[in-house]
């Protein structure tokens, strides 16, 4: 009786985020995402660029490839709805609001991939609050942490710039990619993600729970 | 509209053939585009999944994507297009040797993108192993390596030595043209000329019932119809004719005629003048200051292709002049020679493939062993030339391949006997040292006492457990391509990514010219006339032949582009100084090399490599 009870009030909360968490890994859609931000403390950083890409089970679609610069003085709601975005929009730059409308309903429906989550994650999470969204949850890992992870099997201390973006791909064999633009970060990060599945051996039957110990994984809420 | 990443841009935008399109053409390849990370966990996305072009990032693969053999293939390389060009169906199958990143584009675009001419022919190439390279068709300079047999059609204008003066004029007239072939008994005997008709006759006052042999140019400078346009050119420029008559092998009977107008008509480039110049000179001066404008001259006229065809035969023929003029002084400061002798060139310039590097390989082939006094002429006479020709910029040879070298001064019986100890003992240190004297020409002297030697020669080296040997030695050099196919550089440069074109592929093309021309008793020393004058029956297609030609004639231009361009003299070309379709072609010429250098191991070695 009581299980059923317990089923039941958490059959919602299953259903939105258990799903990703416990399906097989090659099923698990991903969207890495990168902000440029104004500044490395998240209590005054405002983002001025975004960027994010799609995949799954190592297939990153071209097509779902966003990038956009944010124009923090823009009335809020005055730019163009997101999906006819011009070049001349792009280039001035659009409004947080429109971007954070558009990224909205991808954000619990996919695995969010970041290099370094912490920071984006709060300032992601200011800017939700800001904006009176709806509270969200969400599931992410972190290629650094899986980098560290990987790292600290073989350094106790780790080397210096030895985590960063570029350095991670380099020990995996990813070519080098253009640094410091969002979108090519993103892209950057889901390749280094599917990289770093690929070297664990986590893709045939793991999923994303049975990577906790790598502490790579993790949920939140955002607003 | 879908942002494009810079990184997704830029890659493509240095992948050929798409690198010619333009941007806008190029985003059409995005629609429906995936980039895949390709491991293990999903290859079966390449296995099972739709018809499509794939396109390498990084990573090796092998994969069958037609009826053809399995293919390794790894950064820059495509696959998957076989079945949508030729609209069929093959299953790919792919195996990962190391993971990386793949395009996938899907067939409709590709399809699409098929209908322009560059991205069809290219793939088109791909497919049927081409070299994408016709470099022999899109030469402005091919011409020049046109054998004169070929080019002179016309059957020559002659008349007998004993024809009156004024009827060998009406012959003139009638036939249009402005110089006159005299014979005896149909031999060559003489020539006249437009102009001897107004110096030596109206001028004079001659009577024009006289005998025309009375105002010929006896015995006038010809030239064989198996030598090219450019030797002929060559010949024209250094001794300032204006009319050349060509004869036949045994340079008795005259085929033909050319003239400096045709010349002017063909060739619009001025690479060749500097002949001209060198051969003007008139001491060892003023030789040497215009031997030092070459590099300068080359750098300021070689620009398009065809220049860096001939630029090589025009150094060489530069060089031979020198030689010429150098022993021209030195005989006439200490008197004539005291036998016969042939100055022979070696390697590059026997092949008139020199470059800016190209050091000096010669040597003397005497009539006769000489007494102490002889021998101390022909000492002397050799110290002045290589060393002339070191003052005019053509490096000492390091390895002491010189004239001024006795080891290097040999009758014609001695250089027959050292022939003889090359067969009998063709070890792979013997070869390395006189390889370079198998590609030898006669730059100077008596060219008979030469042609005896080779005759004498030939047979020697055409034997076959010599030439498999050479086979053998030419199979150990290795192309620098990895399994996967991927460039392999040169160690311990100052650039990561060079390779040296010279000892790595241009010279593996000559040993296999060389080694199929000594079975044939072809005697021409350079590599584009051996592979020209094959006979068939020797065992190199036509069309194997052809294809070396191209290969030869592209590495070669990239080599003379790499000097000209960074004013250097190796051959260690950096291979990301290319551009996309220059790697591709490039790869192919190398696999091309590296299937020649195989047939050509079986044919003579009887597949022992």
């Amino acid at each position: 009786m009581l299980t059923t009870l317990w089923n039941y009030l958490f059959r919602g909360w299953k259903s939105t985020r258990a799903p990703l968490f416990e399906a097989p890994l090659s099923h698990v859609p991903f969207l890495a995402i990168d902000l440029e931000l104004t500044s490395l403390d998240s209590n005054n950083a405002e983002i001025t660029s975004i960027g994010w890409v799609a995949g799954s089970h190592g297939k990153i679609d071209l097509n779902s490839a966003f990038y956009c610069v944010v124009d923090t003085q823009q009335p809020l709601g005055q730019s163009p709805v997101i999906h006819g975005l011009t070049p001349e929009v792009l280039r001035e730059g659009c409004a947080l609001e429109d971007v954070i409308n558009h990224l909205f309903d991808k954000l619990s429906t996919n695995v969010l991939v970041f290099h370094n989550a912490s920071l984006d994650l709060a300032v992601l999470n200011k800017v939700i609050a800001r904006l009176s969204k709806p509270r969200v949850e969400i599931c992410f890992v972190d290629t650094l942490q899986m980098a560290v992870y990987q790292l600290k099997k073989r350094h106790s201390v780790l080397p210096e710039g030895s985590v960063t973006l570029s350095a991670c791909r380099k020990r995996l064999m990813l070519p080098v990619a253009p640094a410091h633009n969002a979108l090519d970060d993103a892209l950057a990060t889901l390749q280094l993600w599917f990289a770093q599945v690929h070297e664990l051996g986590a893709s045939r039957h793991g999923c994303l729970k049975k990577l906790r110990h790598t502490r790579a994984t993790g949920r939140s809420n955002l607003g | 509209m879908a942002a494009i990443a810079q990184q997704v841009s830029d890659f493509l935008a240095a992948s050929a053939p798409f690198d010619s399109l333009s941007e806008a053409v190029r985003a059409r390849l995005l629609k429906g585009a995936e980039l895949i990370y390709l491991s293990d966990d999903n290859a079966n996305a390449i296995n099972e999944g739709p018809m499509a072009l794939y396109l390498i990032q990084s990573g090796q693969f092998s994969v069958i994507d037609s009826a053809d053999a399995q293919r390794h293939v790894s950064e820059g390389d495509y696959f998957g297009y076989p079945a949508i060009l030729e609209n069929t169906v093959y299953p790919v199958s792919i195996h990962i040797e190391n993971p990386g990143l793949i395009f996938r584009f899907t067939a409709e675009v590709f399809s699409e993108l098929l209908t322009i001419p560059q991205v069809h022919r290219f793939f088109q190439g791909l497919r049927s192993n081409a070299l994408h390279n016709q470099a022999a068709k899109d030469s402005h300079s091919m011409w020049l390596y046109k054998r004169l047999e070929d080019v002179v059609t016309r059957e020559p204008i002659h008349v007998d030595m004993a024809t009156t003066i004024q009827q060998a004029a009406l012959k003139m007239s009638s036939e249009r043209v402005s110089s006159l072939i005299i014979t005896e008994k149909g031999k060559l005997v003489g020539i006249v000329t437009d102009r001897d008709l107004r110096t030596r006759v109206v001028a004079k006052g001659l009577s024009y019932t006289q005998a025309i042999h009375s105002i010929m140019t006896p015995s006038p400078t010809t030239v064989s119809h198996q030598h090219t346009v450019f030797d002929a050119l060559s010949v024209m420029t250094e001794k300032n004719l204006h009319h050349l008559p060509v004869v036949d092998k045994q340079g008795v009977s005259p085929v033909g005629m050319v003239t400096a107008t045709d010349m002017v008509r063909e060739q619009r480039g001025n690479v060749l003048f500097i002949i001209g110049e060198l051969a003007k000179a008139e001491s060892l001066y003023a030789l040497t200051r215009l031997a030092w404008q070459l590099p300068h001259y080359f750098s300021r006229h070689a620009k398009r292709v065809g220049d860096f065809d001939i630029a090589g035969k025009v150094l060489s023929q530069a060089t031979d002049i020198m030689t010429r003029k150098l022993i021209t002084f030195y005989q006439q400061a200490h008197g004539k020679a005291p036998m016969m002798f042939a100055w022979l060139v070696y390697g590059s310039q026997a092949r008139e493939d020199q470059t800016m590097g190209s050091d000096q390989d010669n040597g003397l082939l005497l009539a006769s062993e000489p007494n102490s006094s002889q021998a101390a002429y022909f000492a002397a006479m050799s110290e002045y030339v290589c060393q002339g020709l070191a003052k005019c910029g053509i490096r000492l040879c390091d390895g002491n391949i010189m004239a001024s070298n006795p080891e290097l001064r040999l009758s014609i019986d001695q250089a027959i006997e050292q022939a003889r100890g090359w067969v009998n003992a063709p070890t792979k240190d013997a070869i390395m040292h006189f390889n370079i004297f198998l590609d030898v020409r006669c730059a100077a002297g008596d060219s008979s006492l030469f042609k005896r030697m080779q005759k004498a020669r030939s047979p020697l080296l055409a034997q076959s457990l010599f030439l498999a040997a050479l086979a053998r030695h030419t199979n150990d050099l290795a192309i620098p391509l990895s399994l996967f196919q991927t460039f392999t550089y040169e160690k311990g440069r100052e650039l990561k990514d060079t390779i040296d074109l010279k000892t790595r592929a241009v010279a593996l093309v000559n040993n296999i010219a060389r080694i199929y021309a000594l079975a044939a008793g072809v005697h021409t020393p350079s590599t584009l006339a051996r592979l020209a004058s094959l006979p068939a029956n020797v065992g190199l297609a036509k069309e194997d032949a052809n294809n070396l030609r191209d290969i030869w004639l592209f590495l070669n231009r990239l080599r003379w582009r790499h000097q000209l361009l960074n004013k250097v003299t190796d051959n260690a070309v950096s291979i990301s100084t290319l551009s996309s379709i220059e790697k591709h072609q490039l790869k192919a010429s190398f696999k091309a090399i590296d299937r020649a250098k195989q047939a050509m191991v079986v044919k003579f070695s009887g597949g022992v490599g």
